[in-house]
């Protein structure tokens, strides 16, 4: 599929327009450039179009039209994506959910709602939180970005090492595929027999269909949630209180981990009186009160017995909002530190928490540069921001090096290149690092199930594209196998 | 690798027999032995603990059968971590076995426990009323890795609970009965073991007053760990256990009792030795046979439910059934009163199941009910996709070919 000639264009803009109406159709240069990019803003490129559609009957036409024309469709919801996912590809279609943000129903009798894909994820909890539910994935962006792009990421947050992630709360979805087929999979019901399809759609980063229905699982509101703050030396009395903690047969609703840095950066953020020069834990426990009494105190006991120098509680809620704003800051907040900086994502074992920090530390050293941790400890999920300075010549290249570094060491460990941010443009390269040519192999052969001709987000998350049907070279074992240096595990 | 063996009755999938039966001790000899089937274009089953042979249709043709039941060491346990990578053919109670000393376990609690194998676990759907709070080996697993049709190995997901690499593999063969590839280890997340756990029965409840009394106990943010009604002649025994420590174990304990209190549903604590045998009730509920069924409706259409076990039951005489109301599944099983009459009896279940949203699946048959009742029931909408998955990862439909839903 080559870019679309001008005329080819504008008469697939028509054709669009016909669909969904002239207002809901871009094709001015200066309206598509902020669709150029996602969140991910130093890779752009100019989509050929981009479309609104309101309904799913909008959605498949749009997806027949952009077929027959010959131009790949990339899906977007919010464009909040950190890996480049809904980044445009030459010549493309862009397919907007954001018009589709009805809440189509709420069934607390079954604790499910059924939304469209633009629906704010915040505004799910909010259409039931007076009635004591709540939708529990909660990435931080979770104010701005849909319940489509969390759906295509499989995206998490800081509650996610207790209740689990998207792939956990999704029940059912509607999903237009490349031939503008509608297809409903999964159901309230559970297990429906046949393949688990909704397995593979989340997390599939835009790459099977578009989904345009969404019915997810609600949770009934905890009792009671309880917070404390414990203040270590280091982030290696921190790791290790992380680890204690959930040894000791507690599971936090949410652990979050700090380092010095990003202490700093909230600090000028927020003007919380943080000590600096230490690493900070932030832990809730939530439940029905009893257990969540027990359960504090007991964490509180573990993180002083691992070095914590003070352990403090919020007096009310307003205190326990501020100390989440000082976590919840930290990420922009390190933007006052630094001129520009490179935010990270990897997972490693819990247990690795202390020691990879100290490597980043050193590798950081190495590279000349600075590197502030901010994460979700309990699920070892790292979020490393790499800081920098632009103007001085070869620092961007050096920090984007260090981020490479920083994702090789966490592969290294047994983890992983993403816990929430996802694959996308990015980090395609390092796939090929973390799985074997197989691997990818299989999941692509999964990708051609559904997208037989690469329609959708064609580019993304794989190292190497191939064709469906393209028979792949003979199998080998991955050369680092081979030579005994590594397991894949 | 050692060379197999001729397949006698005892290895057949529902009275289909296998000419050859592989017993592979370990990955490498499991990719050979799929690898000679390929080579062959043998059409190849694999079998584990066999507690869920029943489940589907005979195979419509059967070469080989690889056994996994030499495969079963545990590859790799990190406490700390609270994550364990399996072979495919250890059964879950030597995992929990070698979990026990680390005071952790795999929150699965499925009927068989001795045999039912952590493969079979993933793709055939194995959970117990524990599923409650911890979900089904879905919600557990964190990688697998398997061999394809094609002999070809591939890996998914990973040893850390949080990673979105790449498409789901793992989760893809939750459910997939060996039809997709032969899973050779699992990794899953672990959870320690609680400290303290009580169980309490109500027992003799309506329906109506089940799905009431876990309405109000979610309404009162109780958060139990397990929770199962056991069909008791038209009305339902309920068993709720929490899990957890002292303080929060106890204060749950009172508060559901004085909620119940207020229901008018009587019941309370039991001692440990009832507790067990009650729960050993309910599983053994799920072990009858000859015949079984599950059945699934969305959670609120309790009564739709227990009204088709009831329906199933009336053709099952002497039979057992239970019921988990917070995950909308239900188990039937027992000796038919007749090949006809349990045959009708589970279509006109599963025809007021599907009304509701729900369905009903055949777990195990007599040849004789099996010709008369399809396993799976009417063809999902999504039929075609799953035939070009089917074909994409098994082109030549060798793997526990016909065993599958629509034939797949
Ligand atoms: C400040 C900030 C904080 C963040 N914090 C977190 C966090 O804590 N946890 C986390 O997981 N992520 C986080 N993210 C990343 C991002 O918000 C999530 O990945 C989110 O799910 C993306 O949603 P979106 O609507 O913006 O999707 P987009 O960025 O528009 O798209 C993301 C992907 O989804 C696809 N897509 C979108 N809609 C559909 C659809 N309807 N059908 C098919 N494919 C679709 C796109 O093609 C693309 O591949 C953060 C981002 C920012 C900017």
């Amino acid at each position: 599929m080559g870019p679309l000639t001008e005329a080819a264009r504008g008469a697939l803009a028509a054709r669009m327009a016909d669909v969904v109406g002239r207002a809901h159709v871009v094709s001015e240069p200066s309206e598509l450039l902020v669709y150029e990019c996602d969140g991910l803003t130093h890779g752009r490129t100019r989509p050929a179009l981009v479309v609104l559609p309101g309904s799913t009957a909008e959605v498949a036409e749009v997806v027949k039209a952009a077929r027959a024309a010959g131009a790949p469709i990339v899906p977007r919801g919010a464009g909040t994506g950190l890996s480049g996912g809904a980044r445009p590809v030459p010549g493309c279609v862009v397919v907007s959910l954001a018009r589709m943000t009805r809440i189509l129903g709420v069934d607390l009798e079954n604790g499910t709602v059924r939304v469209e894909p633009g629906v704010i994820n915040l505004d799910v909890t909010r259409a039931v939180a007076g009635a004591g539910w709540y939708y529990a994935p909660d990435p931080s962006s979770q104010g701005v970005c849909t319940i489509g792009g969390n759906v295509a990421e499989n995206s998490g947050g800081a509650h996610c090492l207790k209740y689990g992630f998207t792939t956990n709360h999704v029940l059912a979805a509607r999903l237009v595929l490349d031939d503008g087929l509608v297809l409903d999979v999964g159901g309230t019901a559970a297990d429906a027999p046949g393949y688990d399809l909704l397995a593979p759609l989340v997390g599939s980063e835009g790459m099977l269909g578009i989904v345009t229905e969404v019915t997810l699982r609600l949770l009934r509101k905890p009792e009671t949630t309880r917070t404390f703050l414990a203040i270590f030396p280091s982030s290696d009395e921190a790791g290790d209180a992380v680890s204690q903690i959930i040894a000791a047969g507690i599971l936090p609703a949410a652990i979050e981990m700090m380092d010095s840095l990003a202490i700093q950066a909230a600090k000028a953020a927020t003007g919380l009186d943080w000590p600096e020069d230490c690493a900070l834990l932030l832990m809730d426990a939530d439940g029905p009160a009893p257990e969540v009494e027990h359960v504090h105190r007991r964490a509180s006991e573990i993180a002083r017995a691992c070095g914590a120098r003070a352990v403090q509680v919020p007096r009310d809620e307003a205190e326990r909002q501020l100390m989440w704003k000082g976590r919840k800051s930290a990420f922009a907040a390190v933007g006052r530190i630094s001129p520009n900086y490179l935010v990270e994502d990897g997972v490693i074992p819990r247990s690795e928490i202390a020691s990879v920090l100290r490597e980043i530390g050193r590798l950081a050293a190495e590279a000349g540069l600075r590197v502030a941790n901010v994460f979700h400890a309990g699920d070892g999920n790292l979020h490393p921001l790499v800081l920098y300075d632009a103007r001085n010549p070869g620092e961007e290249e050096r920090a984007a090096h260090l981020g490479g570094d920083i994702l090789r060491l966490c592969i290294r460990v047994g983890g992983s290149i993403t816990g929430e941010h996802g694959v996308g443009a990015e980090k395609a390269a390092y796939m090929a690092e973390q799985f074997t040519p197989e691997d990818l192999d299989t999941m692509m052969k999964v990708r051609c199930a559904f997208d037989g001709g690469a329609l959708f987000n064609p580019g993304k998350v794989f190292p190497t594209p191939r064709l469906c049907g393209e028979k792949p070279g003979p199998y080998e074992p991955h050369p680092v196998e081979r030579a005994g240096l590594a397991e894949r595990w | 690798m050692s060379a197999p063996r001729p397949g006698s009755g005892a290895d057949g999938i529902l009275g289909v027999e296998p000419r050859l039966v592989f017993e592979p001790a370990g990955e490498a000899e499991a990719r050979e032995a799929m690898q000679a089937c390929a080579r062959d274009r043998l059409r190849v089953a694999f079998v584990g603990g066999g507690t869920d042979l029943g489940l589907g249709n005979p195979p419509s043709g059967l070469d080989a059968v690889i056994r996994t039941g030499r495969m079963a060491r545990v590859l790799e346990h990190a406490p700390h971590d609270q994550i364990v990578r399996v072979e495919a053919g250890i059964t879950l109670s030597a995992l929990q076995a070698a979990l026990l000393p680390h005071r952790q376990r795999l929150a699965l609690d499925p009927p068989f426990p001795a045999r039912a194998t952590a493969g079979g676990l993933l793709c055939a759907n194995g959970f117990g009323p524990l599923r409650t709070a911890r979900g089904s080996a879905r919600d557990l697993v964190i990688g697998a890795t398997f061999i394809r049709a094609d002999g070809v190995l591939a890996h998914g997901g990973g040893k850390v609970v949080k990673n979105v690499a790449g498409f789901d593999l793992p989760r893809l063969l939750f459910g997939s009965l060996g039809t997709l590839g032969l899973v050779t280890s699992v990794n899953f997340r672990l959870h320690p073991l609680p400290e303290e756990e009580a169980t309490l029965a109500f027992p003799g409840l309506s329906p109506a007053a089940v799905r009431g009394l876990v309405g109000d106990m979610r309404q009162a943010q109780l958060e139990p760990a397990a929770v199962a009604a056991i069909w008791a002649g038209g009305s339902l025994d309920l068993l709720v256990r929490f899990e957890g420590f002292g303080p929060g174990v106890s204060g749950q304990v009172e508060r559901l009792l004085a909620v119940a209190g207020k229901a008018r549903a009587s019941g309370g604590r039991l001692a440990p030795p009832q507790a067990a045998a009650a729960w050993a009730r309910q599983q053994t509920a799920r072990e009858v046979g000859p015949f079984r069924a599950r059945l699934a409706i969305p959670p609120a259409s309790l009564e739709v439910g227990t009204r088709a076990l009831g329906t199933l039951l009336a053709a099952l005489p002497g039979g057992a059934a239970v019921w988990y109301p917070t995950l909308g599944l239900g188990f039937a099983g027992g000796a038919p009163s007749g090949a006809e009459a349990v045959a009708t009896a589970a279509g006109d279940a599963r025809g007021a199941l599907a009304t509701s949203g729900g369905w009903l699946a055949v777990n195990d048959a007599p040849p004789e009910v099996r010709a008369r009742l399809d396993a799976w029931g009417p063809a999902p909408a999504t039929l075609a996709l799953q035939r070009r998955l089917k074909a994409q990862l098994d082109p030549e439909g060798r793997l526990a070919p016909g065993r599958f839903v629509g034939g797949i």
